[in-house]
């Protein structure tokens, strides 16, 4: 039998395939279950955690712009204690490798968070210093190399899973926040999540947003998201994880080039749910036309 | 994907879709609708369901022309394709006895298939539709087809028309300020009422949380668990 010419393997965790349920656009999976074959993926991002789960933000939380959309959902779900119980077990039936992904208010909420985390039956503890649509998102410790590596460090010592680092594109110095977080232990890097944006009701003269920013997403900041990767990736030697506006296997196929190893798309699923499988077809197609043994070939060319 | 088949203007900024091909569903359900290959706008629009033929497999859909993507739904012509995604969320249940449907402006579109639906289950109940425009009226004819009366109220309040002390089911679909009259008037009345509601939603099944409210039984998702519920449940969230 011929080999997967897909497969890879991401923090020591075997994945079929470099697509990847980017958190917060999946759920854990239930609702997209109903859906489409979501056992096709490479891995599934659950929706980010927070030690005692939250209801989200009020007001406006979805709100589409030009090829994109800005959310502010705030990071709405039900506690680690709830995931540790009930979704990790149902997402391992699904198939695809199970990503966690955990942010927090405090450092005290990331380390009992992550400790509650090694209960479950999870592959990869995605942490998440970049939501920026609440304090408890942990956008604050996403911002500079020290509060970074800081936390990493930290939840390294706690964590029996391996560590990926979901990085913001807001960070001043983002190269900088990567190696910290690369020295300080990470096994891998996410990158990048929404970008700080902002959306004005000129009828209503006020911002559509209770939070007044939100996260922007969607193939209107692929460009950035891509520049973004393709500097990291070049920056450390632990893998990178790359999304932002994927929509088409040639868009996976950009990251690749610039250096990650997987990608996670998030927004296109919500326009079309099966977007995931079509771009894992396109690879595979890729792979046969240009003649590839393994995708991993093209990782970095340029 | 479907093909659409219809697509005019039938009153100012309101179109009437007809597509064949994929889409069907129930009352109350709806459909993310979406340019095919587009990605500006790049996410579907939710459209519920204003007609739904089983028989000739075509499904009507009444929009109203209210951002970029439904404007761009108008310009499509007979032939063309449309994506759709669904039927999504939960829909109206057929309570039996009398109904009355009260639709408020674009709410109107998805009471059509629920009065047709009301019809087909029981041909001998009485079906009271109410209908508020705020200048011009539309698809009052269509429900003539299957409702007893149909009353229109044109640049008024149509939950001021409805009698909630009469022993029937109540549903409505319209604005917020329409949902809020009819509750209150309801709850006045001790009336049995499901109320669809509206929110902005991104993926239109669950998973992207925009579209949550808080209810009477903890947090709820419009497109999944609803957009239709018990009036006495969402109350706080209209």
């Amino acid at each position: 039998m011929p080999s997967n010419p897909l497969a890879l393997t991401l923090c020591g965790v075997a994945l079929n395939n470099p697509v990847i349920a980017a958190s917060g656009t999946f759920g854990f999976g239930h609702e997209y279950a109903q859906i489409m074959d979501v056992s096709r993926l490479g891995a599934i991002c659950g929706k980010g955690l927070t030690l005692s789960g939250s209801a989200g933000n009020r007001g406006m939380r979805v709100y589409e712009t030009p090829s994109g959309m800005l959310n502010s959902i705030g990071l709405e779900n039900p506690g680690v204690k709830h995931f540790v119980e009930h979704e990790a077990s149902y997402m391992r039936t699904l198939g695809p490798a199970v990503i966690a992904n955990l942010g927090g208010h405090c450092e005290e909420d990331y380390l009992e968070g992550a400790r509650l985390l090694n209960g479950a039956d999870i592959d990869i503890l995605e942490l998440n210093i970049s939501c920026p649509n609440v304090k408890a998102g942990g956008m604050a410790f996403g911002m500079l190399p020290d509060t970074a590596a800081d936390i990493t460090k930290k939840v390294k010592a706690i964590s029996k899973h391996p560590v990926m680092v979901k990085l913001s594109p807001n960070a001043p110095d983002l190269v900088a926040v990567a190696r910290a977080c690369e020295h300080a232990g990470a096994d891998a890097l996410s990158l990048v999540n929404t970008f700080l944006g902002m959306a004005i009701d000129v009828k209503k003269k006020r911002a559509v947003f209770e939070n007044v920013y939100a996260g922007l997403s969607g193939p209107a900041i692929l460009p950035i998201a891509l520049r973004m990767v393709h500097q990291v990736a070049h920056a450390v030697q632990i893998p990178v994880v790359g999304m932002g506006g994927i929509t088409s296997a040639e868009d996976a196929l950009k990251f690749l080039m610039a250096g990650a190893v997987a990608v996670q798309v998030g927004t296109m699923t919500f326009a079309n749910p099966n977007a995931m499988l079509a771009i894992i077809d396109g690879l595979a197609d890729y792979c046969t036309s240009e003649g590839l043994q393994n995708l991993q070939e093209i990782v970095g060319i340029i | 994907m479907a093909e659409v088949i219809q697509n005019e203007p039938i009153a100012n900024g309101i179109y009437r879709m007809v597509v064949s091909g994929a889409p069907l569903g129930r009352a109350g359900q709806f459909h993310m609708l979406r340019m095919p290959g587009t990605l500006d706008p790049l996410l579907g629009r939710p459209i519920s369901i204003c007609e739904a033929d089983a028989k000739t497999g075509e499904t009507t859909f009444v929009y109203q022309t209210v951002g970029r993507g439904t404007a761009q739904f108008a310009r499509l012509l007979p032939g063309q394709e449309i994506e759709a995604q669904g039927a999504y969320g939960n829909g109206f249940p057929l309570i039996a006895g009398n109904a009355v449907l009260i639709g408020g402006g674009i709410g109107t579109a998805p009471m059509l298939q629920l009065a047709k639906e009301l019809r087909a289950d029981a041909p001998s109940r009485r079906i009271d539709v109410y209908l508020g425009f705020r200048e011009e009226a539309y698809l009052e004819e269509a429900f003539t087809r299957y409702a007893d009366s149909v009353t229109l109220n044109i640049g008024g309040y149509v939950v001021s028309d409805v009698n909630f002390s009469r022993k029937a089911t109540f549903y409505a679909c319209g604005p917020s300020p329409m949902l809020r009259a009819a509750v209150i008037a309801a709850e006045q009345a001790n009336a049995s009422l499901f109320v669809s509601l509206e929110k902005h939603m991104a993926c239109g099944v669950g998973a992207c949380l925009g579209c949550t409210c808080q209810t009477t039984n903890g947090r709820k998702r419009v497109c999944k668990d609803g957009p239709v519920f018990d009036y006495r449940e969402v109350q706080d969230a209209i």
